[in-house]
């Protein structure tokens, strides 16, 4: 019985003193520690295989990486700065890139990831600021309209392709054929039961660009009058609010499965329900571009990135670990785990689902071709949750004008807080 | 004398050594942060921020509470009386810069325009004492009747009280997300019941969906997932009365109305007055309902202070906007629980 006791206390002490456990040789190598936001499972395996990858081929460096909860992601990165315990790398959200450059948390990659490896890179997937490049990530998300060849072929409709896109009045010309047809209460799904900022600026920007608005000028990133409140703007803003009012879409699916269960005919979402429509469709379904509103198609661009601490004593050895990532073998080992779009042609041709003529080829060339960055300002935050409240203000009927005007009013009001915000571009 | 002063000294000693536990966890994790965040209401901080922070006096309560009226006649372009559009107005004059309207009523022919500066806390401000006037009576008396219930000495009753407290245990969240289900429009369980009993007479309700009926909808839900706890607690008030009572208003005739009219009811008075309280506290702080349930919408109906403190002090940084949110709601609380207790005492006087 005592030595049992005294076995567990051994065990116990040696789990808190882990210099007692055998078979340790020491590491000369010079630790990097890296923060990551927790994923799936399977991409979760990836990264860390990635990682164990280039530790295995290093003498130099060891990477040491934690997985930080993504709720309370950012808000680790802000204490961790203002601690002054950032870590060399980290996984940053394209849209805080901006926000970390300009607080100075981050290093520009320039020097570490040579300017001939990021040309490489779909642009969107690049976090710039200010000319800079912060930040690249190794796989990013594209949008896209999903519906079945037989329901556009009930109604009609010609199936559009990336060069001939749906145009917005042949969209609006199938909503209303498919809601008359009876078939389907709400026939359109925009995921608007998410109600999460981060959504519906990445899928509802885009169509406002596509109208030709924006969400804030972007060559001055000083205020958004007129790019967001103008003629194109109240035109997307009166689009969007009839189809709610028209019943072309349910402000609040019951579930994530209006498509899958054959509630609604088309359903506007990313390559991340691909594998789920698959296999309810099969052959049957269709991966298209959103419609061309008149200003071109328009996709959301930009997903977790790797970036350089600023506080990080061995850039270099940081650098060395994104140029390992960015290598088209372990882009494309990370998207046939995670699911998502290779950033670069070779990382594309080496994956499963994204080489030309892979399954998932389509998003590939929708990212290449329409993915539009958020725009590059540390007012991005508030720019999110402003038009995110006009959107879900004029979904449930509010006035056009009023919802643009007060969002309008909420970003200049922030930037004219924080003159900082909206220094000139060099 | 001395005596007295060293036997004074040494009570006081030992209450420090007691209470200083306790007080100096209230100091660190109660006052500290309070005056920090005062300190927070004059300056500009962010959460994310290279630039130092500065003194920037009172704007932000300037920001919060700045409540106007525009007056407009109509303008008669033929076709009838016309009122410009408010907001043109309110952008256009720097003498309105800022202001946003809030409501609107018409007097005469003049129409009438209450703007605010920020009309979102000011009718989150309105929606949460809505709430807590809704939800109190509502809970309390759910509770006070399911204790009655559970008291009675039916029989399985330990099985009921659990059921009854079961939600109490159970995480809002979840709460929230199987609620907004039975809320749906077209497939939740309560229209489908409403359509079912009214023989499909009752048109679908939006509950959450609908600015009239959302702020309602989470009322009920919230009533159903809080009162478990009030009654567990009007149930330890129940046993607490003496059964001897009961028998002799028994033995003097007196029916179960009357019993309950005339014992029940002042035997519980203090547990009552706590209940009541305890209510109005967490009504007042509703946030995870409204956070998973509506988001603050359908435009702005359901906004809760606590709410609008996240949305603008954490969501978009701006810290010590909420701070100032945080700030004055905490004085406005105060002053609602001092009056409700001044009321409650005086009653309780007045009863005495």
């Amino acid at each position: 019985m005592n030595t049992r006791r005294l076995l567990i206390a051994l065990t116990l002490s040696c789990a808190v003193l882990t210099s007692c456990g055998p078979g340790r040789t020491p590491d000369r190598r010079t630790e990097l520690v890296l923060w990551k936001n927790q994923v799936g499972l399977q991409e979760e395996a990836a990264t860390v295989a990635l990682i164990d990858r280039f530790n295995a081929s290093q003498s130099k460096w060891r990477v040491v990486a934690q997985s930080l909860p993504q709720g309370g992601y950012n808000q680790s990165i802000v204490a961790a700065s203002l601690a002054g315990r950032m870590p060399c790398v980290l996984a940053v959200d394209a849209p805080m890139v901006a926000s970390y450059a300009w607080a100075g948390h981050l290093r520009p990659l320039d020097g570490q990831v040579p300017a001939a490896t990021l040309a490489q890179v779909s642009p969107a997937a690049v976090g710039r600021y200010r000319g800079a490049a912060y930040a690249v990530g190794q796989t990013d998300a594209a949008l896209a309209i999903f519906t079945k060849r037989s329901i556009l072929a009930q109604t009609g409709t010609r199936i559009p392709t990336l060069d001939r896109p749906w145009s917005g009045a042949e969209f609006q010309t199938l909503l209303e054929r498919l809601k008359a047809s009876g078939r389907f209460r709400y026939p359109l799904d925009l995921s608007t039961r998410d109600d999460k900022a981060s959504w519906w600026t990445y899928a509802f920007a885009p169509m406002l660009n596509s109208f030709g608005g924006d969400l804030i000028d972007r060559r001055s990133m000083r205020s958004a009058q007129g790019t967001l409140n103008g003629p194109a703007g109240q035109r997307f803003g009166t689009w969007f609010r009839a189809l709610f009012a028209d019943g072309m879409v349910n402000r609040n699916e019951p579930d994530e499965n209006a498509f899958v269960k054959g509630r609604a005919a088309l359903a506007y979402t990313g390559n991340w329900w691909a594998s789920d429509y698959r296999a309810h469709a099969g052959d049957d379904l269709l991966i298209l571009p959103p419609p061309d509103f008149g200003h071109g198609v328009v996709i959301g661009g930009g997903s977790w990135q790797w970036a350089i601490g600023r506080t990080c004593a061995h850039p270099d050895g940081a650098g060395q670990f994104i140029r390992f990532m960015l290598e088209p073998g372990n882009i494309a080992a990370l998207s046939d785990a995670g699911g998502g779009v290779p950033v670069t042609e070779a990382g594309a041709a080496a994956s499963r689902a994204f080489r030309p003529g892979g399954e998932g080829r389509v998003f590939f060339d929708l990212m290449r071709r329409f993915a539009r960055e958020r725009p590059s300002t540390p007012a991005f935050p508030t720019i999110s949750n402003a038009f995110t409240a006009a959107m879900r203000d004029i979904m449930d009927r509010k006035d056009v004008r009023d919802a643009l005007d007060d969002a309008v009013d909420d970003i200049d009001g922030a930037i004219a807080d924080n003159p900082a915000f909206a220094e000139e571009r060099p | 004398m001395t005596e007295w002063t060293a036997s004074r000294g040494r009570g006081r000693f030992t209450a420090l050594i007691f209470g200083g536990p306790a007080l100096a966890g209230l100091a660190i994790f109660l006052v500290l942060p309070f005056l920090m965040a005062l300190a927070l209401t004059f300056t500009n901080q962010r959460l994310v921020s290279p630039q130092a922070t500065e003194f920037v006096g009172l704007r932000n309560y300037e920001r919060l509470l700045s409540v106007t009226a525009l007056v407009q006649a109509p303008v008669d372009d033929g076709a009838g009386p016309v009122w410009p559009r408010v907001r043109d107005v309110t952008r256009a004059d720097p003498a309105y810069a800022g202001y946003r309207p809030l409501t609107g009523f018409s007097l005469g022919t003049r129409r009438v325009t209450i703007l605010a500066k920020d009309p979102a806390f000011l009718r989150a401000l309105l929606n949460t004492f809505v709430f807590a006037l809704l939800v109190v009576p509502l809970q309390c008396v759910a509770a006070l009747g399911l204790a009655l219930l559970v008291d009675a000495g039916l029989k399985g009753q330990t099985v009921f009280r659990a059921i009854c407290f079961s939600p109490v245990v159970m995480s809002m969240v979840i709460v929230s997300v199987i609620w907004s289900f039975l809320f749906d429009r077209d497939l939740g369980l309560f229209n489908k019941a409403l359509g079912m009993v009214s023989f499909g007479l009752i048109e679908p309700v939006d509950w959450l969906g609908d600015p009239r009926t959302a702020m309602p909808a989470i009322v009920i839900m919230s009533a159903w997932q809080g009162a478990g706890f009030q009654m567990l607690i009007l149930l330890a008030g129940l046993q607490g009365i003496s059964q001897e009572l009961y028998d002799a208003a028994r033995i003097d005739g007196a029916n179960a109305v009357q019993r309950f009219r005339h014992i029940t009811l002042p035997g519980l008075r203090q547990t009552i007055v706590f209940v009541l309280i305890v209510t109005t506290i967490a009504a007042l702080g509703l946030f995870t309902q409204v956070d998973v349930m509506t988001g603050g919408g359908p435009r702005g109906s359901t906004g809760t202070v606590m709410f609008e403190a996240v949305q603008r002090g954490v969501r978009e940084e701006n810290i010590s906007y909420g701070a100032t949110i945080a700030l004055i709601y905490f004085a406005l609380i105060t002053c609602v629980i001092l009056l409700q207790q001044l009321w409650l005492r005086r009653r309780a006087r007045r009863a005495a």
